[in-house]
């Protein structure tokens, strides 16, 4: 219609294109995991991603999180004897 | 709605706690704290910062797993990532996705040591963490915090650190506190402000407890206790948040359509927005959020106006029209509104699962809206020009500001020009092509009348309406349009004539789309100009054809021209003969009815039979006025009727000075007429009166007079008839033969009549000269009065004479006596009586002559001294011999000198 409001087309057009980049970015990150064999399931990893973004130490993120994993076993494994 | 706190990484950590755990919030409390304290405290990193050498890392663990294909794979989805380029911190993530993988090979080793860690945690954090809990986003581990933290010289920031140091944790902690003043020191942004949270966050969260702690300098509980006073001091939780770019995005959205944020606010007495003071927005989102702001002003301005305008009842299809063309824009602006608002939506609903980082940032907006905003500025500026505007003014005014340079704006305005003028078009359109009128809002800058009846609708009924005139019409243009429009109800209700415009005109008739208005002004001058043109010819082409065929203008001129300034010398002369002995008579014996029998045998036995009927049937005698002692003379007058059509050429004006020039030419005629008899008279009578010698001296004398008078009224003649009758018809006859539609035929009428007006001496400037003439005039019938009695005179004395002589040779016949002494004593005393009053008849006639040409020489002078070219030549000839220069000192000054006096002599 109106040439000068294409503006609002390619407004869309980068939108989009965003949310296509994430998503690319989601799924190869997912595959990268995967290869290394994380564990991490689709919304931890956006979770730890978010945070990595954000400037967050990995040394200290990998560790908590591990810690956080041998909690959890050990809690199971009291669970599981009791 | 979400919090826009939501992605703080406090809240992110506690939920990653959740998610291993699989428990849920209020059960990681303990585990969320921890995780706190391991990130508070370990917050650079140790390793470099190189995405390569951790990618490369993790090929070579691969390939250490005996997994090469993996190993390619890997490479491939890196090369991926980083042509991507979504990721800031690629490094990042790899490392963590390194520390965490593990090999398939080996198994999962079960490490209990560390559960003592969260044992030993357990019982005082237990009851010291309800703030903490309660309110993890207060902590300050994202980045925004961060900032604010930077650029607070000296103050603690955010409240989370005061709250937190209400209630600290215990608990050992490997890290030194360190002075905020050496925190302060870190340069740059970036590193330095992750160096500086560490420490200060471990600080703070020992803030409570200087006692546990082992004090490094000496400063040491000063600073502390300086900042504990602090912390005191800004202790309210609520208030000092900081409001996030993500808060501010969903404000301006709102802003974007007019609605009031939760920051940012229309200001009414400033008529502007603004950001509210009191909320804790960092200066470039504040300037930002201004500058995005003005777009809703903008768009608040022009939906103002049009919703106004909207209700307006008389504003006119000009202005709905325009009114439409801002809505349609406006609707446009919405859809790009729609558009972000359902991004944000987007984001809101699902950008967590996604881990989207917000892709509405103020920035952004800035970008997208730039050219929105140009658009808008050009309406709103725009409808500050249309203010109170309607109609053709209207459209002149958005006319106004096509004219720019910039052809983003020329295009957007030249846009709404064509939905603007449409109507204006269609207006025109319909007017010229089939006179109707439809403006019940006075939108056109044609306007009609409605109280002028049929007779002056030429004249009176259509005007133009200046200030509707759009700019891109000119004037010439228009009053083109108006004639058109015009001329075709004047066909219709005048001419009666109701033939359909298609036949008359030939061209097409334009489509009624706003296209054909759009694509008018891109050809404007050439393709509407020349369909106003076209029409314009065609239209009076035929005007003028009706005219002449069927109500025969031309031959109604030319009859005119015949009777009324008496062009028909045959007709005139002969009915001056039949009239004479009518006319002497005193006007109140006079019947019109005689006087038009009379002018039917006139009309009979001369030429002016053979005119066409209808001509001669409008011819008629009018009675003027009488005055008392009126001859039939001072009333007699032609006349000639007219009606329908033509009265539009001859209105009642026009026919008044006809009657006027009639009178004047007539009373000259008449002039010419006497000195005709009196020429006559002296043919005939002065080989009769040869024999009275004693009567040749008066005889002389009177033939002299006569022949001046002759001369004079010929000469006069001879102006009249010639430079001013035919040379103005001549011109006149010309130009209505090349006019091309009724107003110029009018035109050119009107300046014939002033031209023969003012050349006959009867307009007001020359009233003293024409006053002259009329003296000359009567003279002129003085004279033929003394001649009369003396001709009387002297035929009777010759009669008596005869009778003697006669009587006398009787009697010698007989043979008496001729005469007897008492008859020749009678004889000889009458013919004494007689020659005595031969003196007296020639006093008189000399008395005459001096008067008369005193009466000339006035004349000749004011002649001299008129400012008309032709009646100073006129004195030329008069006085050819210069017989009246002679005697009067006046007409002796040379002509040029004479011809630069004013006429006030």
């Amino acid at each position: 219609m109106c040439k000068p409001w294409l503006s609002l087309y390619k407004i869309q057009l980068e939108l989009r294109g965003l949310l296509w980049a994430f998503r690319v970015r989601q799924s190869v990150l997912l595959e990268i995991s995967r290869i290394l064999n994380t564990g991490l399931d689709m919304e931890t990893l956006s979770i730890c991603v978010r945070l990595c973004e954000q400037g967050i130490n990995p040394e200290a993120l990998s560790s908590v999180i591990k810690e956080l994993r041998k909690g959890t076993e050990a809690l199971k494994a009291a669970e599981n004897t009791s | 709605m979400a919090t826009p706190d939501q992605k703080s990484p406090s809240v992110l950590l506690q939920r990653l706690c959740c998610r291993i755990l699989g428990r849920s919030e209020a059960d990681v409390a303990q585990q969320f704290q921890f995780a706190v304290r391991v990130i508070g405290s370990n917050f650079a990193p140790t390793v470099e910062r190189d995405e390569f050498l951790v990618a490369e890392k993790i090929k070579k663990e691969l390939i250490r797993q005996r997994r090469e294909a993996d190993a390619a794979l890997f490479s491939e989805l890196h090369r991926k990532l980083h042509t991507q380029g979504v990721l800031k911190n690629t490094w990042s993530i790899l490392y963590l996705l390194l520390n965490l993988s593990e090999d398939p090979r080996k198994q999962a080793s079960k490490v209990t040591s560390y559960a003592s860690l969260f044992a030993q945690a357990l019982p005082r954090d237990a009851h010291s963490t309800p703030y903490y809990y309660a309110r993890p986003q207060t902590l300050p581990l994202n980045y925004q915090d961060r900032s604010t933290q930077a650029q607070s010289s000296g103050s603690l920031g955010s409240s989370g650190i005061s709250s937190i140091g209400m209630c600290g944790l215990s608990g050992p902690t490997p890290v030194q506190p360190f002075l905020p003043g050496q925190s302060h020191q870190a340069p740059g942004v970036g590193d330095g402000l992750r160096q500086q949270l560490g420490p200060r966050l471990a600080w703070s969260l020992t803030t409570n407890q200087p006692s546990s702690q082992t004090p490094t300098s000496k400063g040491f509980p000063n600073a502390l206790s300086r900042n504990m006073t602090r912390s005191r001091r800004e202790g309210d939780p609520s208030g000092t948040l900081e409001v996030t770019e993500a808060a501010l995005v969903r404000d301006i959205l709102y802003v974007f359509q007019g609605i009031d944020g939760k920051y940012i606010k229309m200001s009414n007495p400033e008529n502007c927005y603004k950001v509210e003071e009191k909320a804790n927005i960092n200066k470039p989102l504040r300037d930002m959020s201004v500058r995005l702001a003005e777009l809703g002003w903008l768009h608040n301005k022009i939906r103002k106006y049009a919703d106004q305008r909207s209700l307006d009842r008389s504003f006119g299809l000009v202005g709905q029209s325009f009114c439409a063309a801002l809505h349609q824009e406006l609707k446009e602006y919405y859809r790009l509104l729609s558009v972000l608002h359902s991004q944000l939506q987007l984001e809101d609903d699902q950008g967590v699962n996604l881990g989207l980082e917000s892709s509405l940032t103020l920035r952004r907006l800035l970008v997208w809206t730039y050219d929105p905003k140009i658009r808008l500025k050009t309406l709103a500026a725009l409808v500050d020009y249309c203010q109170g505007r309607k109609g053709g003014e209207l459209a002149s005014a958005v006319h106004a500001y096509t004219k720019t340079g910039d052809p983003y704006m020329k295009s957007l305005v030249q846009h709404i020009l064509s939905l603007v003028s449409h109507p204006v078009l269609s207006f025109l359109y319909r007017w010229i092509y089939d006179g109707e009128l439809e403006d019940t809002y006075h939108e056109f800058f044609v306007a009609s009348d409605p109280t002028v009846k049929t007779d002056r609708l030429w004249h009176d009924k259509y005007t133009l309406r200046k200030s509707m005139i759009p700019s891109f019409i000119t004037m010439d243009q228009s009053r083109k349009v108006l004639l058109i429009g015009k001329s075709i109800n004047f066909l219709h209700q005048v001419c009666h004539d109701q033939t359909p415009t298609t036949k008359m005109i030939a061209g097409t008739k334009t489509a009624e789309s706003p296209r054909e208005a759009e694509d008018l002004f891109t050809d404007l001058e050439n393709t509407f100009q020349g369909k106003i043109d076209a029409a314009y010819f065609e239209t009076s082409k035929y005007l003028l054809d009706v005219l002449n065929k069927k109500y025969s203008l031309l031959e109604h001129m030319q009859a005119m021209r015949r009777y009324l300034l008496l062009g028909q010398g045959d007709f005139i002369r002969h009915l001056m003969d039949l009239l004479k002995p009518e006319l002497v008579r005193p006007a109140t014996t006079l019947y019109q009815h005689n006087l038009t029998g009379i002018l039917e045998t006139a009309v009979r036995a001369t030429n002016a039979q053979f005119d066409s009927p209808e001509i001669l049937r409008r011819l008629d005698v009018r009675l003027l006025e009488v005055s008392p002692g009126d001859t039939g003379w001072d009333v007699f007058s032609l006349d000639y009727h007219v009606d329908g059509p033509i009265a539009t050429v001859f209105t009642r004006e026009c026919m008044s000075h006809y009657l006027r020039v009639f009178n004047f030419l007539w009373r000259a005629k008449r002039m010419e007429y006497i000195l005709t008899d009196i020429r006559k008279g002296h043919m005939c009578n002065a080989k009769l009166l040869r024999n009275m010698p004693e009567f040749s001296g008066v005889l002389h004398q009177c033939h002299i007079l006569a022949s001046e008078m002759v001369h004079f009224i010929h000469q006069m003649q001879y102006y009249i008839t010639f430079e001013v009758l035919e040379c103005s018809w001549d011109e006149l006859w010309n130009r209505v033969q090349q006019a091309q539609d009724l107003d110029h035929i009018i035109a050119a009428h009107e300046a014939f009549l002033d031209t023969i007006t003012s050349r006959c001496l009867l307009d007001s400037d020359s009233r003293v000269l024409l006053n002259q003439l009329r003296a000359v005039f009567d003279q002129i019938i003085e004279l033929q009065n003394a001649q009369d009695a003396m001709y009387r005179a002297a035929l009777e004395e010759l009669q008596w004479r005869l009778q003697f002589e006669e009587k006398k040779k009787q009697r010698e016949i007989e043979g008496q006596w001729g005469v007897t002494a008492a008859e020749e004593e009678e004889e000889n005393r009458r013919i004494r009586e007689f020659q005595d009053s031969i003196p007296k008849m020639c006093s008189q006639l000399r008395i005459l002559t001096h008067f008369y040409q005193g009466v000339v020489q006035q004349f000749l002078v004011l002649l001299t001294t008129s400012s008309d070219e032709s009646l100073r030549f006129l004195s030329f000839r008069l006085d050819f011999n210069e017989h009246y220069k002679a005697r009067e000192p006046r007409l002796r000054v040379s002509l040029g000198s004479r011809g630069r006096r004013s006429t006030h002599t």
